[in-house]
């Protein structure tokens, strides 16, 4: 089997988080509205999780909103995983340093995983999801938010033209991402049952497109390519906040920066879920029931 | 690198959390070695650090096992 291409240096990442986490809390608002939405459909949701773990939990922002909700108790252990060690540092609770492409769970040993923006950053992020769903026990529950979609589209369409005018084309500055039917599909590759994707559109005002910038960077999500394209120049970056403020301000002159927050919701295979019958297992003509239809419709 | 075992008190590790982990290469079983402060995998020929109670799964950061 071919693997799949490497896109994202996953050094270059670590030392972007390890690099954000001091400030990560000036910048986490997307973190924090991913987390509190996971943390509401788990309130959701009328079940126990003994062994739980979160995925990219950078400073611990799912934790802290679990621990003041109704699904507190829900939850026995949560494990936290981060790829940078600055993230995990300082805090109690059981943390661990690993990569959520290597993932180091033993199969069928946890019955929650969840994940707020971290795993848009996988080189394989359906082999990610593979390795997920085998950790999971039989009906254990994956809930994951990825930023996907349109997210940063007003950022990349500004990049790529300022590049484009000014030098000889344009690379590749705006990680790709994945769609929400991509989403489901993949979930449904990856072998979880009942998978569901759904998308949270935030778009964000700034006053100049350089603060986005910077909280990209508080963030630690600029782009960590595997084949780093030249350096922007000082002329390529003023030529794109132009543009920027050119087409996506409005009339009060900030301009707007779209996240899609992708939500993917996947339970390991178990028999006592809902599942479609075999084919060719139906007892009644499809004919006769739109018959009936029709003759109730008619009466 | 010093293993002294004079010094501060390691936070321990949840043995919930050494439960479920395994070597992220092989997939095999870790050993918790207490006083180097390792996760060993026999498998991998692999020692992962454990730092401040947090143990450190990355197998660039591991420690070759000689032999």
């Amino acid at each position: 089997m071919a693997a799949p291409p490497r896109l994202f240096d996953r050094t270059l990442h670590r030392r972007r988080l390890d690099r954000a986490a001091r400030a990560f809390g000036a910048a986490d608002f997307l973190k924090v509205r991913a987390a509190a939405d996971l943390v509401e459909r788990l309130e959701a949701i009328m079940r126990n999780f003994p062994v739980a773990v979160d995925l990219g939990a950078r400073t611990g922002v799912f934790s802290r909103l679990l621990a003041q909700s109704d699904a507190a108790a829900k939850v026995g252990l949560l494990i936290e995983t981060d790829l940078s060690a600055r993230m995990l540092a300082a805090r109690p609770g059981a943390r661990l340093q690993a990569d959520e492409e290597r993932l180091p769970f033993a199969s069928a040993s946890l019955d929650l995983v969840v994940s707020s923006l971290a795993l848009h950053w996988a080189n394989d992020l359906p082999g990610a999801m593979i390795q997920i769903r085998r950790a999971l026990k039989p009906d254990g529950l994956f809930l994951g938010a990825i930023l996907g979609g349109d997210s940063f589209t007003e950022l990349r369409q500004s990049l790529m033209a300022a590049e484009a005018e000014l030098t000889n084309g344009a690379g590749l500055r705006v990680a790709p991402l994945a769609e929400a039917y991509d989403a489901a599909g993949l979930l449904q590759r990856a072998g979880f049952a009942l998978p569901v994707a759904d998308v949270d559109r935030v778009v964000v005002r700034y006053a100049h497109p350089l603060r986005l910038i910077a909280d990209l960077r508080a963030m630690g999500e600029t782009a960590a390519m595997l084949e780093p394209a030249r350096p922007l120049s000082r002329a390529v970056i003023a030529r794109a906040c132009q543009i920027y403020q050119d087409r996506f301000s409005g009339p009060d002159g900030k301009v707007s920066a779209t996240f899609d927050i992708l939500t993917l919701t996947g339970w390991a295979p178990h028999e006592s879920q809902q599942k479609p019958l075999p084919r060719g297992s139906g007892t009644v003509r499809l004919e006769d029931a739109l018959q009936a239809v029709k003759r109730e419709r008619e009466s | 690198m010093s293993t002294s075992r004079t010094a501060a008190p390691e936070p321990e590790i949840d043995p919930r959390l050494l439960e479920v982990l395994v070597c992220p290469v092989t997939h095999g079983p870790l050993t918790y070695d207490r006083a180097a402060r390792e996760l060993v995998s026999v498998q991998a020929g692999l020692a992962y650090p454990v730092r401040d109670g947090v143990p450190l799964l990355l197998p660039e950061e591991a420690r070759r096992l000689d032999g």
